[in-house]
């Protein structure tokens, strides 16, 4: 409505509270997501490997079923870090396929068509719009994550009784902020990347092209320079160290090489090579650098409007 | 390219002769063919600037760099042992890199970002249109698209190849580097990881331009055929044939070892090999061709 003809009024409806027009983008984002059968399909297969997992800690505790399909206890999997380490592992895996599906069009849809000044014209400032599209991919990301992961650790304890749970209590932490880590990291780089490419297809590429390419270049770099620096490369080595922290698995020391040198007195002299992981201090920083790195590429690049030369 | 009346007058020019003198089809068909060859030429000198110049081969010339940069450092700062010293040592290291990164990574997603976006990234510019409404048989599209991709590739990657290997040897032994290459095998091992480099490409880039053609979402079939490729080691030997990386890894000069658990099979001779990727192109191309002739533009999904 025209300003100038003196009509114009200001809205006098009932206002809604800020939270809930924040999970406005989210709820919109999200219903158009599952319209796609493909992410559907990808959403459920998720649940296999959770599903998977809640047998295995079932059959830790039920005898009857144990009996019948002629299986020694000693022969599943224990159920302690290293399985919810590799329960974490399998589920971050398949959380990148989900953010790689989900998160590039997210604002790069937005920027190709000018949609950004319709979002910011309204009461909602640049960080919660940043936030709700980022609570598009929290949201799905944890939902095959850690809240299966917690799940599965309480049905554990149900079945184990309270003194494992209060022998194992520190783990809901390693599950929930390993998860968190990775899926921060996985939004703010997905939404950095959607922002500053514009394309989904691009965007998906780039994203693939960011874990993949690093990673190979990082295990070349680790064996021709005989160290395991080349990790800090990688995203996926070095959350690996950071999960394997977090679960109290992380050893520095990974392997020795036997080394040789000719010695002007000695001809020739042996000696190892320690192979040392970096310091799980580094692996936080690089990932805390990365994700500060992908919030100011957003703050750049998500604006209400654009000077273009 | 031709203006579109000089086709047109052409065109008719050849349903005249061919109505008024079956005798001289033969010409006119002729002159169709050089027709499509320079249009062909001239979709391929437009694409090729777009490849080479455009924004998003930047991408590209990191990658194609990467391997330059790694080895330009080894040789500045070599590890302290002696067996980066030995020259006998160094052709086993060299197909190591080539193998795990540039064959296996940096051409794969070379190529897949370069074909993909051959129709894709037209799609996602909104200018496909501007090349269905020009007077071009669209299967001469298709191949001229895909020599364009092919040429910045091929380019690219073998500057990669060559410039690696060489940084690599002559940096750390120059003398016994060029006793290698001038009087040993290393000009022979030279040629046949460019003639490797050049079949990756043939091949990626078919599968990929075929993936970016069928696809609005090329991105999980990407995703898919690397780890089909990746895990090419753990397949049956039936299976393994159904991949790029079988036939290129029977033609590298030093074979690798695949691991533990890796199937063994025979390697495919290099007159199957090569061959094999080339017949695979060609069908590739046709059913590709057969695919952009029913091929409507949407731009609204993308």
């Amino acid at each position: 409505m025209a300003v100038y003809e003196h009509l114009y009024g200001a809205y006098e409806g009932e206002s809604h509270s800020a939270l809930s027009r924040f999970f406005v983008i989210p709820r919109y984002a999200l219903r158009e997501v599952f319209k796609s059968k493909l992410f559907t399909t990808i959403f459920i297969l998720c649940f296999i490997y959770p599903l998977v997992a809640a047998i295995l800690v079932y059959l830790h505790h039920n005898a009857n079923a144990l009996a019948l399909l002629q299986i020694n206890v000693r022969e599943l999997l224990p159920i302690d870090a290293s399985f919810f380490l590799t329960f974490v592992q399998v589920q971050c895996a398949f959380a990148f396929i989900l953010t790689v599906l989900v998160a590039p069009p997210l604002i790069s849809r937005d920027l190709s068509n000018n949609a950004l000044p319709l979002y910011l014209c309204r009461p909602l400032s640049r960080a919660e719009y940043v936030l709700g599209k980022m609570a598009v991919v929290v949201f799905l990301l944890s939902s095959v994550t850690w809240i299966p992961g917690l799940l599965i650790f309480f049905f554990q304890a149900s079945l184990a009784g309270l003194s494992w749970l209060w022998a194992n209590l520190w783990m809901i932490q390693a599950i929930f902020s390993g998860c968190m880590a990775w899926i921060i990291l996985l939004s703010l780089l997905a939404l950095a990347v959607s922002s500053l490419v514009k394309w989904r297809v691009v965007a998906s590429g780039a994203l693939l092209g960011l874990f993949f390419v690093p990673s190979a270049f990082g295990e070349i770099v680790n064996n021709l320079f005989l160290t395991r620096s080349g990790h800090l490369i990688s995203l996926w080595a070095t959350m690996n160290s950071i999960w394997r922290g977090l679960f109290g698995l992380f050893v520095r020391q990974t392997g020795s090489i036997r080394g040789k040198v000719r010695h002007p007195i000695y001809d020739e002299q042996f000696f190892d090579i320690a192979l040392l992981e970096p310091p799980l201090w580094v692996s936080w920083l690089v990932i805390a650098l990365i994700c500060a790195v992908c919030v100011w590429l957003l703050a750049r690049k998500v604006r209400a409007y654009e000077v273009i030369k | 390219m031709s203006s579109t009346t000089e086709i047109r007058e052409q065109s008719a020019a050849n349903m005249n002769t061919a109505n008024a003198n079956p005798s001289k089809v033969n010409a006119a068909r002729a002159s169709s063919w050089s027709l499509w060859t320079r249009q062909t030429l001239a979709v391929m000198s437009l694409e090729i600037k777009k490849n080479f110049l455009s924004r998003r081969a930047l991408l590209l010339y990191l990658m194609a760099g990467l391997p330059l940069v790694l080895l330009s450092a080894l040789a500045l700062f070599p590890p302290p042992t002696d067996e980066m010293g030995n020259f006998s040592e160094m052709s086993v290291v060299y197909a190591a890199i080539y193998g795990g990164l540039i064959l296996r990574t940096l051409i794969f997603f070379g190529c897949a970002w370069v074909f993909m976006n051959l129709f894709r990234g037209e799609v996602v510019d909104r200018s496909l249109h501007y090349y269905f409404l020009a007077p071009v048989r669209r299967e001469v599209l298709v191949v001229g698209k895909y020599l364009s991709g092919l040429i910045a590739t091929i380019v690219l990657f073998s500057i990669t190849t060559v410039g690696s290997m060489f940084i690599y040897y002559f940096w750390l032994f120059p003398s016994e580097s060029a006793r290698f290459f001038f009087d040993g095998a290393g000009a022979s091992q030279m040629l046949a990881y460019l003639a490797v480099t050049c079949l990756a490409c043939v091949g990626y880039g078919a599968v990929f331009l075929l993936v970016g053609l069928f696809f609005r979402n090329p991105i999980i079939p990407a995703l898919l055929l690397y780890g089909w490729e990746w895990l090419n080691f753990l397949l049956p030997p039936l299976l393994k044939k159904i991949s790029v990386i079988h036939y290129l890894h029977s033609l590298v000069p030093v074979p690798m070892s695949e691991g533990p658990f890796a199937v063994l099979v025979e390697p495919t001779p290099a007159w199957i090999s090569a061959p094999s990727l080339l017949l695979f192109t060609g069908v590739v191309l046709f059913l590709a061709s057969l695919h952009i002739r029913r091929m409507e533009i949407s731009y609204a999904g993308d």
